[in-house]
């Protein structure tokens, strides 16, 4: 099956939609011709024959990726969302330590070097951002009074 | 003369303090980021701009910040292709052809320094140039009205499409789905929401800064994740040589005809440096034809003719952003996003009404170069070194300042997940062989694109001909058929 073929399948789903969503939007009052859902309709209109000749005439996969580099950019998608989460709960410093160490290890560092690294780069960094450029920088519960 | 007039205004504030500072600062960044393998100026910018507008700076000061981490970068980038022969971004791949085999004769030092001497040229020519002719184009484009501007749009996508990338029919997809990402949120003309689908965050639209995040560093990220292996890679020395006078006199013409079709092709909405930098070479490999020709094997005339025309290009793709508040580039685009989020609506009125951001940018870019050009040739070990840099230690830096710089905006983690989400699909959307620079462009500009539309059916009370009324619209149509044909027809040439 060739990527083109079902990126192009979902985005003819999606712009079937978004017509049908624009279709019926709810317009209380309108004082110009065209109006809030033309525009929406016309884009969708162009996609969906884009997407058609995509499906006519795809590309050829080019891209193959192994077992072993999808394992990691799923665990990097995963560390992410992980840092996502953790971000305002436990804090910058401890969320960007964990997250900064299994960063630095999948990229080839060993684990120690790789903790101390991200240690000492989250504490630096902390200061610099939060004190020093006034952003806003979460704390985290545990360090609250800080 | 106007020109000098405002010229002094631009340099009175290019020159407090602060944003000398910040010129300074930018270049240097700029530099730095584009010298790291694997960031390109367009990932550089964009990280530092969530950064850039939470510390609260002014406009015009964050946008002469921006602009000199762009063409830092352009600058830097000329330094991994020489030594590593891994160009930084796109606008670099041409440099790689005759910077690497000079460095592995040796030469190295002299294939640097003159690469930062073609640079500085080139985009001090281009400045030159634009001083000349941005307030002329500014002065037209007063005279644009709706119609001129939907115009103007369709014939940037255009160029869009039939000059960048493989497949066109990929860069239409991704304009409209950025111009569709534009139509997200409350609707200015009725009030009502469109397509947010009861999600509180989205009722003001796609917020531009996580989408640019997310779309340019997260999937950054996972590419890194992907090819990481840089650590093979080996680093060519320097060596001690440097570059003559007589170097930069073998080259002088070359310079000037790279620095003037680089500023012409910049100027142009949609092609960027990459495009000016494979003309030039192109144009100058076919000058040399027979006459002591050494192209790909170190030439000095392939070095500087590719160096010269991207930086004029980086100028040149200012222009249309500042006048006529269409981008010439991705990059451009962002800054454009920049400004907008300033309130500050780039077009031709710009230049009159608010002469410190246009002419202050343009005034900072002069002092820029020249200290670029300082920063480049005695620094140069200093960046160099830099590409040592462990991949170990640089991921986990990008990862924490786009975190940080995300949730500084409004404090809110759905940005954070909403930035992740779009990470994901411009990977997947970059694998499958799309550019992620029309998306950007399509976001920045639809809504000024749906406005204009639906303001120039309200003149006409809903007739659609009112796009082909008036000479100018002619124009603007003709252009958009050429733009559209032209490639083919230089394709049917060469056979």
């Amino acid at each position: 099956m060739l990527y083109d073929r079902i990126f192009a399948g979902v985005f003819l789903v999606l712009s079937g939609l978004v017509a049908w969503t624009a279709y019926y939007f709810d317009v209380p009052f309108q004082y110009e011709p065209l109006g809030p859902k033309a525009f929406p309709i016309i884009l969708s209109i162009i996609l969906a024959a884009c997407c058609i000749w995509m499906m006519i005439k795809p590309d050829q996969n080019t891209w193959h990726p192994t077992k072993e580099v999808l394992t990691k950019i799923v665990i990097g998608l995963v560390i992410m969302v992980l840092y996502a989460v953790l971000f305002e709960e436990a804090g910058f410093i401890i969320s960007t330590t964990l997250v900064g160490t299994i960063f630095s290890w999948l990229f080839g560092e060993k684990p120690l070097k790789a903790f101390l690294y991200a240690f000492v780069l989250s504490l630096i960094s902390y200061f610099l951002l939060a004190d020093l450029m006034q952003l806003n920088v979460p704390t985290g519960l545990f360090f609250g009074d800080f | 003369m106007d020109v000098l007039h405002y010229l002094s205004i631009g340099f009175s504030v290019a020159l407090t303090p602060l944003n000398l500072g910040l010129v300074l600062a930018g270049c240097f960044i700029g530099t730095l980021i584009g010298s790291l393998p694997g960031i390109g100026p367009i990932n550089g910018v964009a990280i530092l701009l969530p950064l850039a507008y939470s510390i609260g700076l002014p406009p015009e000061s964050a946008l002469i910040l921006l602009a000199g981490v762009y063409y830092g970068a352009e600058y830097g980038g000329r330094i991994s292709s020489i030594l590593l022969n891994v160009p930084g971004d796109a606008g670099a791949i041409m440099t790689t052809l005759d910077g690497y085999p000079m460095a592995k004769r040796g030469e190295g030092g002299r294939a640097l320094a003159l690469s930062a001497v073609s640079s500085f040229f080139g985009s001090m020519g281009a400045l030159l140039l634009m001083v000349i002719f941005a307030p002329l184009l500014s002065k037209l484009a007063i005279q644009f009205g709706p119609s001129e501007y939907v115009w103007l749009m369709i014939f940037a996508f255009t160029c869009l499409a039939t000059m960048v990338g493989k497949r066109p029919i990929k860069t239409v997809v991704g304009v409209v789905i950025g111009l569709l990402f534009a139509t997200v949120g409350i609707d200015s003309g009725t009030g009502i929401l469109r397509f947010t689908m009861g999600i509180p965050n989205l009722f003001d639209g796609v917020d531009f800064l996580v989408v640019v995040i997310g779309m340019f560093a997260i999937s950054e990220v996972l590419i890194l994740l992907e090819s990481w292996a840089r650590n093979d890679l080996k680093l060519t020395p320097v060596g001690k040589s440097f570059i003559s006078f007589s170097d930069i006199m073998a080259v002088k013409w070359v310079i000037l005809r790279s620095t003037i079709s680089g500023f012409l092709i910049g100027v142009l909405p949609g092609t960027g440096a990459s495009i000016a930098s494979a003309v030039a070479y192109g144009t100058e490999k076919r000058f040399a034809a027979g006459k002591d020709d050494h192209f790909g094997e170190g030439d000095i005339r392939g070095l500087a003719a590719p160096e010269a025309a991207n930086n004029a290009a980086a100028a040149g793709s200012m222009v249309p952003m500042l006048t006529l508040g269409i981008p010439g580039s991705g990059t451009t685009a962002i800054l454009l996003g920049a400004l907008m989020m300033f309130n500050i609506t780039p077009g031709p009125l710009l230049f009159e009404q608010q002469p410190n951001i246009a002419w202050g940018l343009i005034a900072s870019m002069f002092i820029g170069n020249i200290a670029l050009l300082v920063m480049n040739l005695p620094l140069i070990g200093v960046f160099v070194r830099l590409l040592s840099i462990k991949q170990s230690y640089l991921v986990p830096i990008i990862v924490m300042l786009t975190f940080v710089g995300i949730y500084s905006i409004h404090g809110d983690t759905f940005d954070l997940f909403f930035m992740i989400l779009l990470g994901v699909f411009a990977f997947i959307f970059r694998k499958l062989g799309f550019s992620l620079a029309p998306v950007i462009l399509g976001l920045v500009l639809g809504e000024v694109l749906e406005e204009n539309l639906r303001r120039a059916l309200s003149i006409s009370g809903g007739d659609w001909s009112i796009l082909l009324n008036g000479t100018m619209t002619y124009v603007l149509a003709i252009a958009t058929i050429a733009a559209l044909i032209a490639p083919r027809l230089l394709k049917v040439f060469k056979k």
